[in-house]
């Protein structure tokens, strides 16, 4: 177990995770500069945990949270176990084959966002009573006044925000990975599970990203039915 | 612009003199107890006696005022209106408005949260405000933390500041070429891309150089290190630990026995 652990962690580990914290945070800045309606916070961790294994990406996640708290904003500080199993599935994901392609990425994104749906339900049931300060809360906010349970309530606002959100960050995180010369891969612990047969071909690219917009039209179908009815 | 990114203020303090560690605790029991001690009045008590004295105790009294007014306070009041008019508990209707009621519960139950939030956030605010980064990590490395953590967050809170300022620059760089970020949702997808591209390529090309400079200065030795800065720990700090140590089980013990 202490050596599965270990070895996600060498010299270049150490190096490339402040680097990634830096990267959720600058790129969840940019993001929100474009007024994009996702986060995107977590590229950084998804790379971390495809390049080095789950558990330099869980810790990539958790202390991106804390120094997000400590530095930026404290509001973050209480979310940190949801980046922590972010960063750890992805990375198990990646180390089962589904880092490979374009379809097996959006799969890995799906899991997250359903990771991230599930985590962070308790802290936000237990720590805020349900409603947090995000925007999405005005979802659960709803939901929970038409008569749903609390927990299903945040679960259901979960569901609908995150699988968008993380299914992006793990296309942007697999892009990043492809774009990278070879030779800058060779040096983190689990290179060889993002390494690719053969080019891989912009069809199937392009039937992930129609994935991601038919997924963004269900969100927005079942917001109005939910808003609406 | 600062070359570190951190709240913290250099003053001569009664809570600055604090080892690091014994603020870390007291940070950790003034959480714990908001949340946990079933008695009502809990996390308001502790606002008035023990956060803003302290406050007052380390002369940071007006930045912490300042970082409560500008960022915690807006938090908080959202979280309170929002719960009070959602949460639907209770039947004593204050007032009706369109399908949302104000209950005298629900008003209740959002002040109560909207103040252990207040308390959760203001009490690291004042933390961060009386603790230097650095000192944290040296004092916490001493104690046996590996010392590639205190790396990671020492090194985080240096690069945070340059990436953005990269990002500033890459942003205005893409925007002269004529870059829209600011039309319609599609464009500004689009201009994604373009953006994040640049940014994400250019710090992940340092990551082998540093490695191999922080490896040549003896990252991984396996020997202790010496410091240059010694951190006091008082018998004071000690005992002070311990008392909050039991403060924290006394609270939570009780939380428990009485569900």
């Amino acid at each position: 177990m202490l050596d599965r652990i270990k070895n996600n962690f060498n010299t270049q580990t150490w190096v490339l995770i402040p680097i990634a914290i830096a990267i959720n945070i600058a790129i969840g800045q940019v993001v929100v500069l474009l007024k994009l309606p996702v986060y995107l916070d977590s590229i950084g961790t998804v790379l971390v945990a495809a390049l080095c294994g789950p558990w330099a990406g869980a810790l990539t996640g958790a202390l991106s949270n804390i120094i997000w708290g400590i530095a930026v904003d404290p509001n973050a500080l209480p979310w940190w176990p949801v980046a922590f199993f972010i960063g750890y599935n992805a990375g198990r994901m990646a180390q089962w084959g589904f880092f490979k392609e374009w379809w097996k990425v959006v799969v890995t994104g799906f899991v997250v966002a359903i990771t991230a749906a599930i985590v962070s339900t308790p802290i936000a049931v237990y720590l805020y009573g349900g409603i947090t300060a995000s925007g999405s809360s005005f979802i659960t906010a709803y939901l929970m006044q038409t008569g749903t349970g609390m927990v299903q309530a945040v679960l259901s606002t979960g569901f609908l925000v995150e699988p968008v959100d993380k299914i992006t960050t793990a296309m942007l995180a697999f892009a990043i990975i492809q774009g990278l010369p070879k030779r800058m891969l060779g040096g983190y612990p689990k290179a060889s599970q993002v390494e690719v047969s053969g080019s891989q071909s912009t069809t199937q690219m392009y039937i992930a990203i129609s994935v991601v917009v038919v997924l963004v039209l269900f969100a927005a179908f079942m917001l109005r039915n939910i808003l609406g009815g | 612009m600062h070359e570190r990114l951190s709240f913290h203020i250099q003053r001569d303090s009664f809570l600055h003199r604090l080892n690091p560690l014994t603020k870390l605790v007291l940070t950790l029991a003034l959480v714990i107890i908001a949340f946990t001690f079933p008695w009502y009045w809990t996390p308001h008590l502790l606002v008035i006696a023990a956060i803003i004295p302290l406050s007052l105790l380390g002369k940071v009294f007006r930045e912490f005022s300042l970082t409560a007014l500008r960022l915690i306070l807006p938090a908080a009041t959202f979280l309170f209106l929002m719960q009070a008019f959602f949460q639907p508990i209770g039947t004593d209707i204050i007032f009706k408005f369109y399908f949302l009621d104000v209950t005298t519960e629900s008003m209740l139950f959002a002040f109560r949260n909207a103040m252990r939030i207040f308390v959760m956030v203001s009490s690291f605010t004042l933390f961060l405000l009386s603790t230097h980064p650095s000192e944290l990590m040296s004092d916490l490395t001493r104690r046996g933390l590996p010392g590639q953590f205190a790396y990671v967050i020492i090194s985080t809170l240096q690069i945070i500041p340059q990436m953005q300022a990269k990002a500033q620059t890459i942003i205005s760089a893409q925007r002269s070429r004529g870059l829209d970020t600011e039309s319609t949702f599609f464009k500004r997808a689009g201009s994604l891309v373009p953006l994040v591209g640049p940014l994400v390529f250019g710090s992940l090309v340092e990551v082998e150089e540093r490695a191999i400079a922080i490896e040549a200065r003896g990252f991984t030795s396996k020997h202790v290190k010496t410091s240059l800065h010694e951190i006091p720990d008082s018998t004071f700090d000690q005992s002070l630990r311990w008392v909050l140590f039991i403060l924290i089980i006394a609270s939570v013990g009780l939380n428990l026995w009485l569900s």
